[in-house]
């Protein structure tokens, strides 16, 4: 049972992480039916962005602030500077493709991906970089459940998933942008035609996407220390997989797929092998877009012909 | 069904960027480097080139970059030294031997290149061995250990200034079992050549020493080992990580304290970064030593420093190797120009009675250095690398 527990938990952190990154795949599939494969390069920098804050503030062993204010700044730096930086991507690489074929807009994606992992290479150089989370939030910060020690910061990531996914849906569901999101996702030229400012939703819903792969950014750093250049681009995929299995475009379903596929992980290693995690997870997503490409929650789309 | 067709396309693309973007990143790049601003005469006499084959991007780039680092100091100083015009032509092959065959096609197809330091993994060299035997152009790793690079005949221009892991393997797991007496172990291969061939090298070792064996694989990519963790038991008293990435380890051993587990680590090579492995109670086996402690190498460690302030023992042995090529081409040069031949015969012939790694360089019949070393390091309370044993 303790086994069952540590796993469902381990499963839960990174699925709340997967979860993030994979709702802004959805969201930009959503409004522009485009696979955006920088979006786990943005999780990557927004990781990098959050370390130098946290070195700005004086470093994990000396820092000059309370440690929530601290991380606070990294939330808000992470998110409001990926954000930015998925706002500039889209409008200068994105939109100027927006009626081309689709296939030149996803090899545009895969270059800005390469972009932005050469870019922070050149940079920063290829070391990696430590958070050392523990120095300022030490493992002793921790509830017991049934004989698993689980971290404060685990709780955290946990918790502040579902709190920003909660958030983004009542967004999209209630408010005057979340309803631009929704038609510009439905048909874009009708709501053009309705006055709805397209150009301004699209940068939204890219800020939107790009601010939680950030923040994913910052809590994959507080959570598991180590940060590089090319963090992003293995999580990137499984984010994907976790968006087609959640139904790609739907964002209770990229919640639902990330989980699903984060516990999947942890489930396989701790009780099959981590021989055979990529295997099995990467096998769940050919399944899916076999046996059903509209996902879990996802809605089969009528095409115009 | 074209909403499902162009979905599955768009993952069937996802898929193949992950296949080949494993180390992704730029297209394989050959830069030329001079490394000598002196040296070299005014006829262009021994004005020749050395290719470096590096991961200097992708997920070891931090290795690679240690090495483009030592094989340039090796240049500078061979340059100043010998009178010569050596350049460095850089190579880049993010650890990938598909990359790795681009970029020695390239380097094959440069006639002014006369041998080649690297490449760094094991599985690009047994990409690579055969087009460079080919072509009679002599090349020396840094950090391939497989043994079957110099047992199988497949290389025959290539040598290496290491060990090979049927030495290191054995004496690592040896070791493991008479000081460490697990009862259970747990071993994590990074599914990497280099990382299994270890493994297959220490298993049979912990099975004839009747240790059960929990054994596990991850890819290198992998930063969060909770799940791994999990499935340590109060009995696994030793966790063997054959890794490349050091701050793999480091996480790993946060994830040991973070779930309150007492496993002891022993890593290998990649794991060997005073800067980014520091779990107390560690130990790490190198094929190369720690020349800050080597009283001969002070001012290449000086000159290191300021190159590369965080260097491991990944350079070292590059700079051995630069230097033998160095060296060779040196010797080529007396009776003319260098050719690919000339130098391939005074590789073959090296007899450094010291080097940078304390000990003399020659090579075998095969290609591997004569008495090679391995050393076993045991990280301090406050991180530092103490060396237990080297043979």
């Amino acid at each position: 049972m303790t086994k069952f527990i540590q796993e469902l938990v381990n499963g839960l952190t990174q699925g709340g992480l997967y979860a993030l990154v994979a709702l802004g795949y959805s969201m930009v599939y959503g409004v522009l039916k485009l696979l955006n494969f920088a979006h786990g390069d943005l999780y990557m920098v927004g990781a990098f962005i959050g370390y130098f804050v946290l070195q700005w503030f004086g470093g994990p062993t000396a820092l000059a602030i309370p440690v929530p204010f601290v991380i606070l700044a990294m939330f808000l730096a992470a998110g409001g500077g990926v954000g930015a930086l998925g706002v500039a991507i889209e409008r200068f690489a994105y939109r100027p493709l927006r009626d081309a074929p689709r296939i030149a807009p996803l090899i545009t994606a895969l270059g800005v991906s390469f972009l932005l992992e050469n870019t922070v290479l050149l940079l920063f150089g290829a070391s990696y970089r430590d958070y050392n989370t523990s120095a300022f939030i030490p493992y002793s910060t921790e509830i017991r459940i049934g004989g698993v020690n689980i971290w404060l910061v685990q709780i955290m990531v946990i918790v502040l998933s579902v709190v920003l996914m909660f958030g983004l849906q009542q967004l999209v569901v209630r408010t005057q942008l979340g309803r631009q999101m929704r038609a510009v996702a439905t048909d874009r030229e009708a709501a053009e035609m309705l006055g709805i400012n397209v150009d301004y939703t699209i940068s939204a819903t890219f800020f939107l996407g790009s601010a939680l792969a950030g923040i994913a950014g910052v809590m994959a750093g507080l959570a598991f220390n180590e940060i590089y250049q090319l963090m992003g681009f293995i999580l990137g995929l499984k984010a994907f997989t976790a968006a087609v299995v959640g139904g790609i475009g739907s964002i209770p379903g990229a919640m639902l797929g990330g989980f699903l596929i984060g516990i999947a992980e942890a489930f396989i290693t701790g009780y099959i092998s981590s021989t055979f995690t990529n295997l099995i997870v990467f096998g769940i997503l050919i399944v899916f877009m076999i046996l059903r490409p509209t996902g879990l929650l996802g809605r089969v789309q009528l095409q115009k012909v | 069904m074209k909403v499902r067709i162009s979905l599955a396309a768009m993952a069937l693309t996802a898929l193949v960027a992950a296949g080949c973007g494993s180390s992704n990143t730029t297209t394989a790049s050959s830069s030329t480097t001079k490394a000598a601003s002196s040296g070299g005469s005014a006829q262009g006499k021994c004005a020749v080139s050395i290719g470096i084959e590096a991961p200097l991007t992708g997920q070891v780039a931090v290795l690679g970059q240690e090495q483009l680092a030592f094989a340039k100091l090796a240049v500078q100083a061979d340059n100043q030294a010998n009178g010569t015009d050596i350049t460095l032509v850089q190579g880049d092959t993010q650890l990938m031997p598909a990359q790795a065959t681009t970029v020695t096609q390239q380097f094959i197809s440069n006639s002014k290149i006369v041998g080649v330091v690297g490449p760094a993994g094991s599985q690009e060299v047994e990409a690579v061995g055969p087009l460079f035997g080919r072509a009679g152009l002599a090349f020396i790793s840094g950090s391939a250990t497989n043994p079957t690079l110099t047992s199988s005949g497949k290389n025959a221009t290539f040598f290496r200034t290491v060990s090979r892991d049927d030495v290191q393997g054995p004496e690592d797991a040896n070791f493991i079992v008479t000081h460490l007496h697990p009862k259970a172990l747990m071993i994590v291969d990074d599914q990497e050549v280099y990382s299994t061939g270890l493994v297959s090298a220490m298993t049979p070792v912990f099975q004839k020493a009747g240790i059960k064996i929990d054994h596990e694989s991850v890819s290198q990519k992998v930063t969060d080992f909770s799940s791994l963790v999990a499935k340590v038991t109060p009995q696994t008293t030793v966790v063997v990580l054959p890794w490349q990435v050091a701050a793999n380890a480091q996480q790993f051993g946060k994830n040991l304290a973070e779930q309150h587990k007492n496993a002891t680590i022993v890593g290998t090579d990649g794991t060997y970064s005073p800067s980014a492995f520091t779990t107390a109670g560690s130990y790490v086996s190198s094929f190369g030593p720690d020349i800050t402690a080597i009283p001969a190498d002070a001012s290449i460690v000086t000159a290191a420093k300021a190159a590369f302030p965080k260097f491991g023992t990944f350079g070292p042995p590059i700079y051995a190797a630069t230097h033998v090529l160095d060296e060779a081409i040196a010797s080529a040069c007396k009776s003319g120009q260098p050719s690919r031949s000339s130098v391939l015969s005074a590789v073959k012939a090296t007899d450094e009675s010291s080097s940078i790694l304390g000990q003399p360089i020659k090579f075998d019949s095969k290609g591997d250095m004569e008495n090679a070393k391995w050393f076993l390091f045991k990280i301090d309370k406050t991180g530092k690398y103490n060396l237990v044993t080297g043979s």
